[in-house]
């Protein structure tokens, strides 16, 4: 089985101060890192670890300075903008760590916008919305606007949103970090039982230990770098020996 | 579609309080420029009927000559047998009716004193039948069957120059087709008020019969023709021409906007003065407005990061904030219309009126016309004007980096 995300020696590095003669801040340095379709990942670490630009690179959404990010099998830093968000707009699905909807729009609203600017059309997107609200455990509140609902709530709307075009790949940037502890705990066992579900691949960003605890596989990043590999007993990537862990 | 114009429309209304100024801030534009236009159309349209009104009637017939060249001696360019042209163009389309006149220049003289006049000739019946009265501030229009004494209408200015008073007599002297100087004793009928200063110190009006007699001519300046409304001026036109064809001497027809010279200058005028007016609102919305999106674009810079990571193609970015604008636009304009027409029905109905202005001797009313055309064209002002303020914001949004774009507080 071929791994629907690559990143092959990635360095991500930014020039903080606008005196160009000192060193850019390296945020990620020579990553390298495989995932398979159905993983339920965990990236952790401290924070300025490098995990949220390690989301963003494998998001598309930042270009990293040296090495290269595939998305299965196509490497995104030879995508032109448009590609790209189109890559992003088909096989990625994201999680915020603080909701990111559009308070204007309503619980369904949210969850529709993925599949608007994709040109799905209207009959289809009543059903799709209705099925992601409903695995989410939202049908009842679809029609509430963002400012209506919980934290939690949100959360759930966000991944409802992350899902409802199908993507390849959920990221998720500590998604729990908002949450308080039952909030947290419901929202694990959504993102939890989609995976095993729908097999939908989900790679998150997190410190959070009750999310920790529910995941087959966590990369540890420090100081951009990736400190730690492991696997759970009975993980996806036991079957697939493939991967280089860098 | 709809859902994204349903988000643009929401957008609007999402900071009511920062949405309800830049609402003010079009609708005052919009108001301001529908008074402003709506008066200047009221003087215009007034000074135009107030013009054809005051005798340029709506169409004149003279000869080709007189077009040609001035007069050597006087009338030599005039109509010979001006009911003969009469008569070829009664019944036509929208005519209402005919009137002949002679213009010609002399003197008046009290006995004491003289002075110069600008004097004109008319046939008081058909002057009467096409509504041409004469704006007399004593005294009467000139009698349809003058028995007795020669009668005249004279300005008040030259009224007051000749120090006369209705019923008085005066002696005009000018002279005549063959050169020679002629006088007739013209007894006061009224004293008139044009409303020009200028046109009040010259003006002298008698019955054609008695300008025939003194210039000795038969022959007239021209023939006035008043139509059913100023509209119809050129399909009026249009239908006379071929009437005037065949005629034994040549004939040109020339319409009240050839000759309203005066007219013409007020209202190029007018239009400069709204042009600018309508620049100054059109670049007032533009700059506050683009400070209002780049503030909005600011404060939504995180959920634009966002919309772009979902795969928000970067034009609908900018669509959107260009449609949000141009909505705004539009229901500034609508609020401009509805509040300019309702200020523009008070100002009426209370009946102000404004100082006489220069050359003017009378007030005018202060009323504002409510022109369609106007409304429409102050609101494309400002909606052009908001959606080009949009066009930087957007593209600022549409050019965000993602990433920085999600970090953003």
């Amino acid at each position: 089985m071929d791994a629907i995300v690559r990143v092959e020696s990635v360095t991500r590095s930014f020039q903080l101060s606008h005196d160009r003669k000192q060193p850019p801040v390296s945020a990620l340095d020579d990553v390298t890192l495989g995932v398979h379709s159905g993983e339920f990942l965990a990236i952790a670490g401290p924070s300025g670890s490098g995990k949220t630009t390690l989301l963003n690179l494998i998001g598309s959404i930042d270009q990293p300075t040296s090495g290269r990010v595939l998305i299965e099998g196509v490497d995104t830093s030879r995508l032109g903008p448009g590609r790209m968000a189109a890559l992003r707009r088909e096989k990625i699905g994201f999680v915020f760590q603080t909701f990111n909807l559009i308070p204007v729009f309503s619980a369904a609203e949210n969850v529709e916008y993925p599949l608007l600017i994709s040109g799905v059309n209207s009959r289809e997107r009543r059903e799709r919305v209705a099925d992601a609200l409903d695995s989410v455990g939202l049908s009842a509140r679809a029609g509430h606007r963002p400012d209506l609902l919980s934290g939690g709530e949100r959360q759930r709307v966000a991944v409802a949103r992350a899902i409802v075009h199908r993507p390849a790949l959920v990221l998720a940037d500590e998604p729990t970090a908002n949450l308080d502890t039952h909030n947290a705990t419901q929202l694990i066992d959504v993102m939890h039982g989609l995976n095993r579900r729908l097999g939908l691949t989900f790679i998150f960003s997190t410190h959070d230990s009750r999310l920790l605890e529910h995941t087959d596989r966590i990369v540890r990043l420090c100081d951009g770098a990736i400190q730690s590999d492991s696997l759970k007993e009975g993980g996806l990537r036991e079957q697939v020996p493939a991967l280089s862990v860098s | 579609m709809s859902k994204f114009l349903l988000l643009a429309f929401r957008n609007v209304f999402r900071n009511r309080r920062r949405t309800i100024m830049t609402l003010l801030m079009v609708a005052g534009g919009v108001t301001g420029l529908l008074l402003s236009g709506g008066f200047f159309a009221f003087m215009i349209d007034g000074l135009r009927e107030h013009t054809i009104q005051e005798g340029l009637g709506h169409l004149q017939i003279f000869t080709a000559e007189h077009s040609r060249r001035d007069e050597v001696r006087v009338l030599d360019t005039g109509i010979d047998n001006w009911q003969q042209v009469a008569e070829a163009i009664k019944g036509g389309p929208h005519v209402r009716g005919i009137a002949p006149r002679i213009d010609f220049y002399g003197m008046v003289s009290n006995g004491s004193k003289s002075s110069v006049f600008m004097g004109s000739a008319v046939d008081p019946v058909a002057e009467n039948s096409l509504g041409f009265t004469p704006r007399l501030s004593s005294g009467h229009d000139l009698s349809s069957k003058p028995d007795g004494e020669v009668e005249a209408l004279i300005g008040s200015g030259l009224a007051k120059a000749m120090h006369v008073k209705v019923g008085d007599v005066l002696t005009v002297l000018a002279v005549t087709s063959d050169g020679a100087l002629n006088g007739v004793d013209v007894q006061i009928a009224g004293i008139v008020k044009t409303g020009y200063d200028e046109m009040d110190a010259r003006y002298l009006r008698i019955p054609l019969s008695s300008a025939q007699r003194l210039l000795q001519s038969e022959r007239v300046t021209n023939l006035v023709v008043g139509l059913d409304n100023t509209s119809n001026t050129d399909a009026a036109a249009a239908a006379m021409v071929p009437r005037l064809k065949g005629l034994p001497q040549q004939m040109v027809l020339k319409k009240w906007i050839d000759l309203a010279s005066y007219y013409l200058q007020v209202r190029n005028m007018f239009s400069g003065i709204f042009l600018f007016l309508g620049l100054i609102v059109f670049f007032m919305v533009l700059m506050a407005s683009v400070n209002t999106l780049l503030m909005a674009m600011f404060e939504r810079t995180r959920e634009i990061g966002t919309m772009l990571a979902m795969g928000t193609p970067r034009p609908w970015i900018v669509a959107l904030f260009m449609l949000e604008a141009t909505l705004t636009g539009c229901l500034g304009a609508l609020a401009g219309v509805l509040g300019g027409n309702l200020l523009a029905f008070v100002i009426n109905v209370s009946g102000l009126r404004m100082p006489a202005p220069p050359g003017l001797t009378v007030p005018i009313a202060f009323h504002v016309l409510h022109i369609p055309a106007l409304m429409i064209g102050s609101s494309l002002i400002v909606v052009a004007s908001l959606a080009l303020a949009s066009i930087l914001p957007a593209i600022r949004a549409s050019r965000l980096q993602i990433a920085e774009a999600l970090a953003h507080v």
